[in-house]
C-alpha cells in the first residue's frame, strides 16, 4: 500500500538533509518503535509493536538508508519479521527536498508497505485498515520531527 | 496452531469478572469463540489465560421491561434473537438482521455480546442497535456503566471497555408510534460478511407523514459502525419523498470513509451506500406507515 | 495441562483428558478416532465439520472441545442404526448428492438439525438449512432434491 505527500518546513535544505540522514530519524517516526539500536552509521535495527483490536504484533525491524543524494533525494528500506513468525513487513520510503527558498524547503514523500504472511491472509481484514492509519501516522510523525528538529 | 492456555471456567458474572481483572492483559474472554477461535487458530491472538464464559447463565436472556422495551444478556446467542417470538413481534427487524449474520452454525453459539464486543465494523448488530437507539451495560468488580451502543465501538475492532470490564447487556427501546425500521446488507454469497450493511429508522408525525426522527446506522462503511448525521439531517423535520431518500443516498455516501480491500472498491462502498440508504429508507418507510 | 471432558457422542458416553486448546473437532477424530468429521477449510468458513451439539448445529472446527463438557453430539456416525442408513442417508444416495463426499458428513448433520427443529421446510428454508456447508461439486441441487424426498416421506424410517 502505497502512501504520498508532501509539506513545507521553515528550514534551511542543508539542515533537514542534515537531519534525514540520521538512520533514527526515519527509525523512530515508525509508529510503535521502541529498543533502538544502531547498526551503522546508515542501518537501525528497531522492536516495533502494534495492536490492533485482539491482535498484538511485535516485529523486529531494520531500516538501511540505501541511496543518497545529497541534499535532494534518499531512499530508506526496511524489514521486520514479527517475533511470532505471523508475517513480515517491509517498507520502501524515499523523501525528496526541494529548496524553496534559503530557509524554506518543500519535502515530498513515497512511502510503500507491504505485509506478507498469516498476518496478510488471516489478518487482512484487521491489519489493511490498520495499516492505512499506522501509514498517516508514520507520515505525521516525520513531519512532526522534522518541525521539531530544524526550529529555533 | 493454537497455543496452550490455561483454561479457566467461572460460573457466575461475579467470578468473571474477578478473573478478568486478576488476569488482565495476560487473559481473553471467550464466549462463543466464533471470531476469536478463527484468529487463535492462525496463531495471531495467544492469550497465557482464556475466561470461558460461555456457560454463565446469568447472562443469557431475552426479556421484556417496562421501562426500557427488550433487555438482552450479553451471552444470548444470535439464534435465540433471531427465533424469539419476543424479539420477532416487537423489534422484528433484530430477528430479521440475525437471520442475514453468517450461517446457522455460527448463530447457533456465537453470541451478541461476543460480536458487539470483537466490534468488526462489517458486524450486522451494531448499525441495528444504532438505528433503534439501543444502549447497553457493563459491569467490573467497580461497579456498572451504561452507554448508547453508538458510543461503544471506538475503532477498528476496539471498544471502550476497561481493563477488568464486561459488556453484560443490551436494551433496545419500544418503538415510538408510526416507526418503522429495516436492514439490509450487501455480501457476495449467502453467509458472508456485508460489503455494505444499512440499517434505516423512521419515525412518522401522527397523520402528516413529516418525519419527526431518522437514524440511519451503516456497517462496514467506516471504522466503526456509524451513523450518517448529515443525510440524517436533509430528511428530519421534511415531508418524506421520493427524492428526499435518494438525496439522503447521495448524501451518506460523501459521509463514510470506506475501505478498498480484496472484496470491494472504496468507490464500490460508496455507490453501494448511495444505493441502499434509499432503498431501505423507502423499507423503512414503508413500515413507518403501516405501524 | 489436561482437563476432564465428559459428555455423550452418538449415544455413547466418553471421558477423556485433552489439553483445552483442543477443538471439537480434534478431539471427536484424534481422541474418539470418529472421523467421520470433516477438516474442510481450516478458516470456519466450509462447515464440513458441522455436527449437532446439545441440538444444535454447530461447526466443529469452531468450538472448543470443552465447551462441550456435560453436552451431547451427535455425529455422522451416528444417523446409521446398525446397518439400517437414516432416511437422509438414503436419500442422500438415491439422489446422488455427493461426488468426492467431503461436504457430504457436515451437509448431513446440517439437514439433520434442519429436521429436527422443523420436519415441513419449504424449498426457501430447506437452502437456508444448509447455506453454511459449501459443496465443490454437485451444485447443491441434488442435495436440496434428497431433502425434498425426505420431507414429502418418501424415506420412511424403519422401525
Amino acid at each position: 500500500m502505497l502512501m504520498e505527500g508532501k509539506f513545507t518546513l521553515k528550514a534551511p535544505i542543508q539542515e533537514v538533509w542534515d537531519f534525514l540522514l540520521k538512520p533514527e530519524t526515519l527509525a523512530s517516526c515508525i509508529p510503535g518503535a521502541e529498543k533502538m539500536e544502531a547498526i551503522d552509521d546508515k542501518t537501525y535495527e528497531s522492536v516495533v509493536k502494534q495492536k490492533v483490536g485482539p491482535i498484538s504484533v511485535k516485529f523486529k525491524f531494520t531500516t538501511k538508508i540505501t541511496e543518497v543524494d545529497p541534499p535532494r533525494h534518499l531512499k530508506a528500506v526496511g524489514q521486520g519479521a514479527d517475533i511470532a513468525k505471523a508475517g513480515t513487513f517491509s517498507q520502501e520510503t524515499t523523501v525528496d527536498l526541494t529548496e524553496i527558498s534559503k530557509n524554506e524547503v518543500e519535502v515530498s514523500y513515497s512511502s510503500n508497505v507491504s505485509l506478507v504472511g498469516r498476518l496478510a491472509t488471516f489478518g487482512e481484514r484487521i491489519m489493511r485498515a490498520k495499516a492505512k492509519s499506522v501509514g498517516e501516522e508514520f507520515t505525521r510523525n516525520l513531519q512532526e520531527k522534522l518541525k521539531s528538529r530544524t526550529t529555533g | 496452531m493454537i497455543r496452550d492456555f490455561e483454561y479457566l471456567t467461572p460460573k457466575t458474572l461475579k467470578e468473571a469478572l474477578t478473573l478478568w481483572d486478576k488476569y488482565g492483559d495476560e487473559a481473553k474472554i471467550i464466549a462463543g469463540g466464533q471470531s476469536l477461535l478463527v484468529l487463535m487458530r492462525q496463531g495471531l491472538v495467544a492469550p497465557k489465560y482464556l475466561i470461558d464464559i460461555k456457560g454463565i447463565s446469568e447472562l443469557n436472556y431475552v426479556k421484556p421491561d417496562a421501562k426500557v422495551g427488550l433487555r438482552i444478556g450479553a451471552l444470548t446467542t444470535h439464534r435465540t434473537i433471531e427465533k424469539s417470538p419476543l424479539v420477532r413481534k416487537g423489534f422484528a427487524v433484530l430477528a430479521e438482521m440475525e437471520n442475514r449474520l453468517a450461517s446457522i452454525q455460527t448463530r447457533n453459539w456465537g453470541t451478541i455480546g461476543g460480536n458487539i464486543c470483537h466490534a468488526d465494523p462489517a458486524g450486522d448488530p451494531a448499525p441495528v442497535l444504532i438505528s433503534l437507539k439501543a444502549t447497553l451495560t457493563t459491569a467490573s468488580l467497580k461497579g456498572e456503566r451504561n452507554m448508547a451502543v453508538e458510543d461503544f465501538s471506538l475503532d477498528y475492532f476496539e471498544t471502550a471497555l476497561e481493563p477488568g470490564e464486561l459488556l453484560i447487556e443490551i436494551q433496545v427501546p419500544a418503538a415510538p408510534p408510526h416507526t418503522g425500521t429495516a436492514y439490509t446488507k450487501f455480501n457476495i454469497i449467502q453467509s458472508d460478511l456485508a460489503t455494505v450493511g444499512v440499517a434505516v429508522s423512521i419515525t412518522l408525525g401522527s397523520g402528516d407523514g413529516i418525519c419527526q426522527d431518522i437514524r440511519i446506522a451503516l456497517g462496514a462503511a467506516a471504522p466503526t459502525a456509524m451513523r450518517v448525521k448529515k443525510a440524517e439531517a436533509a430528511v428530519k423535520g421534511k415531508k418524506i419523498t421520493e427524492n428526499l431518500l435518494k438525496e439522503a443516498g447521495e448524501i451518506a455516501s460523501t459521509e463514510v470513509e470506506p475501505i478498498s480491500d480484496i472484496v470491494a472498491s472504496e468507490e464500490y462502498r460508496r455507490e453501494l451506500v448511495r444505493v441502499l440508504v434509499n432503498r431501505v429508507g423507502k423499507e423503512a418507510l414503508a413500515r413507518a406507515k403501516r405501524a | 495441562m489436561k482437563k476432564e471432558l465428559k459428555f455423550t457422542v452418538n449415544g455413547q458416553p466418553y471421558e477423556i483428558y485433552i489439553k483445552p486448546k483442543t477443538l471439537l473437532s480434534e478431539a471427536l477424530r484424534d481422541h474418539l478416532g470418529l472421523t467421520g468429521t470433516k477438516r474442510g477449510c481450516n478458516s470456519s468458513s466450509c462447515g464440513a465439520c458441522t455436527v449437532v451439539l446439545n441440538g444444535m448445529a454447530v461447526k466443529s472446527c469452531s468450538i472448543l472441545a470443552l465447551q462441550a463438557n456435560g453436552g451431547e453430539v451427535m455425529t455422522v456416525e451416528g444417523l446409521a442404526r446398525g446397518t439400517e442408513l437414516h432416511p437422509l442417508q438414503k436419500a442422500f444416495l438415491d439422489h446422488g448428492s455427493f461426488q468426492c463426499g467431503f461436504c457430504t458428513s457436515g451437509m448431513l448433520m446440517s439437514s439433520k438439525a434442519l429436521l429436527d427443529e422443523n420436519p415441513k421446510p419449504t424449498k426457501e428454508q430447506i437452502k437456508e438449512g444448509i447455506d453454511g456447508n459449501i459443496c465443490r461439486c454437485t451444485g447443491y441441487n441434488s442435495i436440496i432434491r434428497a431433502l425434498t424426498g425426505v420431507v414429502k416421506g418418501e424415506y420412511k424410517e424403519e422401525k
